[in-house]
């Protein structure tokens, strides 16, 4: 198959690659670029897992073309933080909303999409922000619960662990 | 008990910080240099004849570097109970997903491209589905050697049944089904292989029981089993999914064959196709009471699918026959389990183990007992529970049971008396009620307990060793905690070493919800051992005797004259002087006060502590459509002590969601022999819109046998949810489900069969 050049700003840094165009952007991101935190559950855009952030809108990398995201800026798990923790990261570590962990990376990519729309969401809101993110080990509740500590500072108290 | 200044608080995962981050490494991301990437070839068929198997093509196709096939193996019949597997098929495949050759390629394309090369010839066989079928005369036979498909039977009789049950004043007596549903943990299985210049092999992979496993795989490969290495990276879920599977075996094999290391990591069709899912079972059941509502006597039969190959399916129809006996004051019982083989995919471990099955058969019977004696089903419980120091009719000797205050404290948070008796059309309230182990002794026949290792290097840098296995529940975390307040440390000085089995202790695994009490005691011994030669240490250095020792957060002082203090540090660079570099070790283990249960009559204490635990769930029907909606859920669990509320918190919030998923949402479906939605786009599990607020309380009558007073939660977490909703449901409509899941079309039907159809 013939290579073709394509650009990609992931976590605000430049790369030129040369790929085959039937290559998914998760199997670039995690092989190429070697940027693991993004987690393939599924392969067919059903679990969420492979949540990234494209020109900043949460895309499944399982079923976009790395081509398709020729000039696009990207954000990865591996780039929501950069040196500082993000509140969202910290928000699902404080509430218990990380058991095996294998969701959350996708899971906190859509929560920043949706609290970069919506500052202040509601319940509502984040669960049909995260309907198409699956986990299997919480029930939700306490990932409902952080997200919406991070968008609604005054009703952190909400969330009830004990 | 003093104070405790670790256990009982929430802690986040000592691991969240990295998970949160994408910085975790699990079994999928790891990389060597020069691994090659595995894929299998699996049966198209449920049940066919191989007449030959051509590789040539696909050994020729250039980045191929191993095709591999029954004839690679050392042709060892093993199985973790019953060895009636083999690493792939020899001469049939038994069912759609079956293991019939596997390729390692340079990259997955070309090791796709090698799969569509290989040429297998079939001739399909009759297959059978259905257990009962199955059992039937003239059935094709799944292992020639096996008549009549039985791959197990089990039987247990105690008290007089038939007596109690002619005295009976009610007797209730139906048929049930619970389905096959798939763990659906978020990371595959999967396994990277490595083997060495001296042919020794390391196999990274998830799994709960990785010193068990390798004494399986090790059977498998001829190996001796100091010859085979399991490390267990972190990894995204099991449930009980994640034991022995052919997969691991395979990438070993495909290490072998090429000479470098394989990943082989199941695509989520292939994990639904041939991972090890729940198993289905049928039970007839006959449960009789007084007109005081006291239970007399509960006579089952139990029939249960294991699929192509035994892997734990008849343990768990042996426990679905008997271990809810031990949540009520039941004298006369009797069960006769049969665990029959198919043509579908080997069932399994799947939280509950069989007690979940067998946990909705039974509350949905006791709710059928109230209705019939006009009997609040709450107090039914109450009138007949297992209280604390009592002994089930099995010989379980219940230490601390905290299962009335359970059904009080869930009743009243729930409100329930009063949704209870104010009906409102099609909206509903049900509750069920559970009990479960903490660690099951008949699972491994040579011991049950647990052990662990504490080292404190000189810098004072604690490392905890154990051989259970943290699937993502927070077990690290528990058994951080347990180590810290036995050493009188602070959290962040605490570090759970990976298991490895060249390293760590031979622990059991985590299953039979056995880890933070079996573990915990094994890790908290260790930690004592460590604490006992630190104390030496401080003694000889506060000028007193150890007796008088004490620390807290990680500074040694004399607790009769508080004034001196040494940092924990300091007494560990002191200790690693004095024995000239040698850190301090404390090792320990645990051995719990159980028995084996009798061979005949099963009688036996099997485990040190049992979990309790009362839900209550309350739902709507959809009068036009009969879907049913959860709108609230309320569980109370009795846990001896949470270590972790947090965690434990979560537990129970998981555990519901998928017994959820199960009762309303959840079945793997077969057409012509073969599972018609392996993937998540045609089974679909609960997503946030599917799970209502679940609040949870703890219940914590402290058990003396726990570490720090501790019993399990992983699996009693889901035990009672299903009959919880479908107690509900029938609440809500006058319908009672014997079938799960609940399918809306036949819901309706039966609703409006009932003349309850009331359009609005």
């Amino acid at each position: 198959m013939k290579h073709v050049r394509i650009h990609l700003v992931v976590n605000g840094e430049d790369y030129s690659l040369f790929i085959t165009p039937n290559r998914v952007l998760l199997d670039v991101l995690r092989e190429d670029l070697e940027l693991t935190g993004t987690k393939e559950g599924c392969g067919l855009g059903k679990c969420g897992a492979c949540t990234v952030l494209l020109d900043g809108r949460p895309v499944h990398a399982c079923l976009t073309l790395a081509l398709q995201a020729d000039g696009c800026q990207i954000t990865t798990i591996e780039g929501i933080g950069e040196k500082e923790v993000h509140p969202l990261q910290e928000a699902f570590i404080d509430k218990g909303a990380i058991q095996c962990g294998f969701c959350t990376p996708g899971m906190i990519n859509t929560a920043k999409a949706l609290l970069d729309a919506n500052a202040n969401p509601s319940e509502d809101e984040i669960k049909q922000a995260i309907a198409g993110n699956l986990c299997r080990c919480t029930g939700y509740n306490k990932i409902v619960d952080a997200i919406h500590s991070c968008g609604c500072q005054s009703e952190k108290e909400k969330g009830e662990v004990r | 008990m003093s104070q405790l200044d670790i256990v009982g608080k929430s802690f986040p995962q000592i691991a969240a910080r990295e998970k949160a981050t994408g910085e975790t490494k699990f079994v999928t991301d790891l990389v060597l240099p020069r691994m090659l990437c595995g894929q299998v070839l699996r049966s198209p068929y449920p049940h066919a004849k191989i007449i030959s198997i051509d590789t040539a093509k696909a050994a020729a196709l250039p980045g191929v570097k191993a095709v591999v096939t029954f004839q690679d193996t050392p042709k060892i019949k093993f199985g973790p109970r019953s060895e009636d597997w083999t690493i792939f098929a020899s001469d049939k495949t038994r069912f759609h997903g079956d293991e019939v050759a596997a390729v390692a390629a340079v990259d997955a394309d070309i090791a796709e491209q090698a799969l569509e090369l290989i040429r297998v010839e079939y001739k399909e066989l009759p297959y059978i589905i259905s257990p009962l079928d199955a059992m039937k005369q003239g059935a094709p036979l799944v292992h020639e050697d096996k008549p009549g498909n039985i791959g197990a039977e089990f039987k247990v009789e105690a008290g007089d049944v038939d007596r109690a049950m002619d005295d009976s004043y009610v007797v209730y007596e139906d048929h049930f089904y619970t389905n096959q549903v798939y763990q659906a943990y978020m990371e595959p299985m999967s396994a990277l292989a490595d083997v060495d210049l001296s042919g020794r092999v390391s196999i990274w992979t998830g799994t709960q029981i990785p010193n068990m496993m390798r004494m399986t795989y090790a059977k498998a490969l001829g190996m001796s089993p100091d010859s085979l290495r399991i490390v267990v990276p972190e990894y995204g879920g099991a449930f009980g999914g994640k034991m022995e599977n052919n997969i691991h075996l395979i990438a070993a094999v495909l290490a072998q064959k090429s000479g470098r290391p394989v990943k082989l990591v199941n695509t989520r069709h292939d994990d639904f196709l041939a991972g090890n899912p729940r198993v289905p079972m049928h039970f007839d059941i006959k449960i009789g009471a007084t007109q005081d509502g006291i239970l007399t006597a509960k006579d089952v039969k139990v029939v249960g699918a294991a699929g192509a190959r035994l892997v734990y399916s008849q343990v768990i129809v042996a426990t679905a026959c008997y271990r809810v006996d031990s949540l009520y004051r039941l004298k006369n019982v009797r069960a006769k389990g049969y665990t029959v083989y198919t043509n579908s995919v080997p069932t399994a471990c799947f939280r509950g183990f069989g007690n979940s099955q067998s946990t909705f058969v039974l509350e949905s019977a006791l709710d059928e007992l109230a209705i019939q004696l006009k009997i609040d089903p709450a107090e039914l419980r109450i009138k007949n529970g297992m209280g604390s120091n009592e002994t089930s009719v099995h010989g379980w000797k219940i230490g601390s049971s905290g299962l009335r205050e359970c059904v009080t404290k869930a009743s009243k948070a729930a409100n329930w008396s009063q949704k209870k008796n104010n009906k409102t059309p099609f909206k509903g309230i049900g509750l069920a009620c559970c009990n479960h182990v903490s660690g099951n002794r008949p699972f491994a026949r040579e011991f049950d307990g647990g052990s662990g290792i504490v080292r404190v290097g000189k810098d004072g840098r604690i490392t905890v060793f154990h051989g259970e296995s943290d699937m993502g529940q927070g077990q690290n975390t528990t058994f951080a905690q347990i180590v810290a307040e036995r050493l009188g440390v602070t959290m962040d000085m605490v570090n759970v070493a990976q298991v490895d089995t060249d390293i760590s202790p031979f622990g059991l695994g985590s299953f039979a919800t056995r880890g933070t009490l079996m573990g915990g005691n094994g890790v908290l011994a260790a930690a004592k051992d460590a604490y006992d030669q630190m104390a030496d240490i401080a003694a000889d250095m506060l000028n007193t005797k150890a007796a008088d020792v004490a620390c807290r957060k990680a500074m040694f002082f004399s607790k009769s004259s508080s004034e001196t203090k040494i940092s924990f540090q300091d007494i560990a660079s002191e200790a690693t002087i004095r024995h000239h570099g040698a850190p301090i070790v404390g090792t320990g283990f645990y051995k719990p006060p159980t028995e084996l249960p009798d061979p005949d009559t099963k009688k036996g204490n099997i485990s040190p502590a049992y979990p309790f635990g009362c839900q209550i769930a309350e739902v709507e029907v959809d009068p036009d459509t009969g879907q049913v909606s959860v709108t609230n859920f309320v569980a109370a669990h009795d846990v001896g002590r949470a270590i972790n509320p947090m965690a434990t918190v979560g537990q129970i919030q998981g555990g519901i969601a998928q017994g959820l998923g199960w009762t309303l949402m959840e079945n793997m479906a077969y057409e012509d022999g073969k599972m018609i939605n392996a993937d998540f786009v045609d089974y679909i599990v609960p997503s946030c819109f599917d799970i209502p607020d679940i609040k949870a309380i703890l219940v914590e009558p402290i058990e003396p046998n726990g570490p720090y007073g501790a019993k399990g939660i992983g699996e009693p977490a889901l035990n009672p949810t299903m009959a919880a909703i479908t107690n509900a449901i029938y609440d809500a409509t006058g319908v009672r489900i014997k079938e799960l899941p609940v399918n809306p079309q036949k819901l309706l039907a039966q609703i409006q069969k009932l003349g309850k159809h009331v359009k609005e």
